[in-house]
């Protein structure tokens, strides 16, 4: 996945009129960079772009510089803070004409990031610059109310840029979905949407996510994947950084700020790992990794040694990460969980196999270990018999067998001896209620007891306790 | 012939100690407590299909009547939630006083051999704190793990592997009451099959002859049938390199047979030391040697699906070396 391109990048308006929404702005910013680009210098020599993230501020810019022939150079200003930076960079691009083109913009974001304090004579800096400047400068900030932009902003054209509509929001997805020929559904367009909080390149970050991933962006998929935006981090990229890590701590990092919980992580780790890792030695160690997390993980639940949860993180994180010695990494996509798909069958199986045992062991008398290890299997032999189904219609009706568990025994076959069954049924329904009267009595015995599988810890609910604290 | 069936082994179980015909002399000291209505506490060791729980069902038969369920409460130890859940249903079973005419209860305790030290500490103290009321019969196949103090408050009962005798002589009984077509050969087959374990020989034959005649050729294929073949596929694909086909295999094995992690461990096991899996036999102890691990990470809790993916991991890479 990292070698393919981002679709924010993919998908960068080109033209003015490919940026979604912002008239105004717009029209604002269209009118101060003609008169530049007429050759006139403005009243105002900057303009200060401020909105929320991913609502088109940077976009626009370099839209509007293609239409006019423009040169950016872009600068972020956490990058270039101190006053020496500052001058070194923007002071000299402010003083000089470009070589090739029409004119320069200068494009400086994140000015809201300076801090006053920290990067002291870096604001005052870039006020002497504008006053002077023989190119545009642009700056955009999400908060250009703070305190210490107040100079800035008194030299600056203010330009707003609104929060995207969520209709605005829904076409542009839709649009990037038939372009990449991607089956969306309407319903996890809309939940992309209310969860980016009208921020467009979260947005498309969020459906490259699942698109790319699954091959398709349905609303079960997106709730899994998309969760509320902060500090956290999606799966996806979860995986990116624990995949791609060069140094242990970023790829424990990626496991303590992920908003997945543990457990969960740990079955998409297990399915992404065979995509990730082809040489069998990494595989191996990554597994292996994997597999000694979730014993510290059980051992912790079971002696409440929540110090414990520490290891679990390095071999989830790291463990993984750098098992890969010998081999490359695949491009292939992350796997799905197709165990979280398989759990809910699996619990059902395994549940219809004890209700099975528990009934049998009544009468059989042998343990239901017994009867699930040398009792069921015979039967299964005797159920899965395609040319004959007399035998387990017989004995579905002496045991009183019920479908699901005529299902598990037979497989396959299953409807082979449930219509044998109703042919014995109706062939002589008296003699089949005089039969299964002759057994013995079940015993009433307490509800529910569960098998040794059953009684581990095992379900994410109780986790959550040691984890976010 | 009747339309409901029954799988033979219970069928054909003895309900009274008069029809056991073998275990003889097990059955002859079992008879004097029924004649006394007077007995200690007891230990039936052996192995597994020797008889020992019929031995008891039918000893209680004997003691009570029809009816003798209600004097008896069946406890398994791998099945109950440990000793504590047992204590309290022993606790309430003993209170109730037993009616005229009735010596004493029983408490029939399967598997006790699968009980830790501390919870057959427990049980010991729980055997003569209701000793008034009660007798315990605990069942084990291995008397060794039976702790010292248990072991000399219980008469002991050896249980041997059913003779070739007994166990063909059975199934021929069986066979003919069933109208079950049969080749001699069948039937010692089905014994070497079984050990000397009569509800292993029972079920093949049974199995078989849900296939028609009951034929070597038949007995072979019951047995393979009964094992799942997905476990000798799923370690062959891993052996090959394939891990993704091999844990497909291995998801399809819980999902199709709803084993749990430890299920497919044991039949892994079962599968390591056959000789139709083709490997060194160096691979087969290291293959032991790591399951072993596996499985007490299993024990301890920990995710089976991840655990068995690390297996087959690990025989990828195993098989990758041999080449």
């Amino acid at each position: 996945m990292s070698g393919r391109l981002p679709w924010v990048v993919k998908y960068r308006p080109r033209r003015v009129d490919e940026v979604v929404g912002q008239d105004e702005a717009k029209r604002v910013l269209r009118e101060w960079l003609g008169q530049w680009a007429k050759g006139r210098i403005p009243e105002k020599r900057a303009a200060l772009l401020y909105g929320p993230p991913g609502v088109g501020k940077t976009s626009l810019v370099e839209a509007l510089a293609r239409e006019l022939d423009f040169d950016v150079l872009e600068l972020n200003a956490s990058d270039y803070r101190r006053k020496a930076d500052i001058e070194r960079t923007v002071g000299v691009a402010a003083g000089k004409k470009p070589l090739f083109k029409r004119g320069l913009i200068i494009l400086m974001d994140e000015v809201d990031g300076i801090d006053p304090k920290a990067d002291e004579g870096g604001l005052e800096a870039l006020l002497g610059i504008v006053k002077k400047t023989i190119n545009p400068i642009v700056f955009t900030a999400n908060d250009p109310w703070k305190e210490q932009l107040r100079p800035l902003r008194d030299l600056c054209l203010m330009v707003e840029f609104k929060e995207l509509s969520e209709g605005a929001l829904m076409a542009l997805l839709k649009r990037i979905c038939d372009s990449e020929r991607i089956y969306c559904d309407e319903g996890a367009l809309r939940y992309i949407v209310e969860k980016s909080m009208g921020d467009a390149r979260a947005a498309i970050n969020d459906l490259q996510a699942v698109a790319e991933g699954y091959g398709k962006v349905t609303l079960d998929l997106v709730r899994a994947i998309v969760k509320g935006r902060d500090k956290t981090l999606n799966i996806w990229r979860t995986l990116n950084n624990i995949f791609y890590a060069r140094q242990a701590w970023m790829a424990k990092k990626a496991v303590t700020q992920s908003e997945e919980d543990y457990e969960s992580l740990i079955t998409w780790l297990s399915d992404s790992i065979p995509k990730k890792y082809e040489d069998p030695l990494d595989l191996y160690r990554a597994y292996e990794a994997l597999a000694r997390a979730t014993l510290q993980l059980s051992r912790g639940k079971t002696t409440g040694e929540w110090s414990l949860l520490s290891y679990v993180f390095d071999l989830m994180g790291p463990g993984v990460a750098f098992a890969r010695i010998s081999g490359g990494i695949s491009r292939e996509k992350y796997g799905f969980p197709e165990k979280v798909r398989l759990a809910v069958q699996l619990k059902s199986v395994r549940e219809v196999r004890e209700k099975l045992a528990e009934q049998l062991s009544r009468s059989i008398l042998a343990s239901k270990s017994t009867i699930k290890n040398e009792v069921i299997p015979y039967m299964m032999v005797i159920f899965r018999n395609e040319s004959n189904p007399l035998m387990a219609a017989r004995l579905a009706l002496g045991y009183r067998l019920d479908k699901e568990m005529i299902k598990f025994l037979a497989g396959p076959n299953a409807d082979n001896v449930i219509k044998a069954i109703e042919k014995i049924k109706r062939a002589k329904p008296e003699e089949v209620k005089v039969e299964v009267e002759r057994q013995p009595k079940a015993q009433p015995k307490p509800p529910a007891k569960e098998g040794r599988e059953e009684r581990r810890p095992r379900t994410t609910g109780g986790l959550d306790r040691f984890i976010k604290k | 012939m009747s339309l409901a069936e029954l799988l033979w082994v219970e069928k054909y179980r003895p309900r009274s100690l008069d029809e056991i015909v073998n275990q003889r002399e097990v059955v002859e000291r079992l008879k004097v407590f029924v004649k006394e209505r007077s007995m200690p506490h007891l230990l039936f060791a052996g192995p597994p299909g020797t008889g020992k729980t019929t031995a008891a069902h039918a000893l209680a038969h004997d003691l009570y009547g029809e009816n003798y369920r209600q004097y008896v409460l069946e406890l398994n130890a791998s099945d109950e939630r440990g000793i504590n859940v047992i204590r309290e249903k022993v606790k309430e079973f003993a209170r109730s006083r037993a009616p005229e005419g009735i010596p004493f209860k029983i408490v029939l305790l399967d598997e006790a051999d699968n009980m830790t030290g501390d919870a057959q500490q427990a049980l010991r103290r729980l055997m003569e704190l209701y000793t008034a009321s009660t007798r315990f019969i605990l069942l084990a196949n291995y008397p060794s793990k039976i702790i010292d103090p248990i072991q000399s408050r219980c008469a002991f009962f050896r249980f041997t592997p059913l003779s070739r005798d007994d166990v063909v002589g059975r199934l021929r009984y069986i066979a003919e009451r069933e109208a079950v077509e049969y080749d001699d050969e069948a039937l010692d087959t089905i014994y070497e099959i079984s050990e000397g374990d009569m509800r292993k020989a029972i079920n093949i034959l049974q199995a078989a002859a849900a296939m028609g005649r009951v034929t070597v050729e038949a007995v072979f294929k019951v047995v393979g049938m009964a094992r799942p073949r997905e476990v000798r596929e799923m370690i062959k694909l891993a052996l090959s390199g394939d891990f993704t086909k091999a844990r497909e295999v291995m998801r399809k094995l819980m999902l199709e047979y709803g084993l749990s992690g430890e299920d497919v461990v044991r039949q892994i096991h079962r599968e390591i030391f056959s000789s139709e899996l083709n490997i060194p036999e160096e691979l087969r102890v290291m293959i032991a040697d790591y399951l072993g691990e596996i499985h007490f990470r299993l024990v301890e809790g920990s995710d089976d699906d991840i655990q068995l993916s690390a297996l087959i991991a690990w025989l990828a890479l195993m098989g990758k070396r041999l080449k």
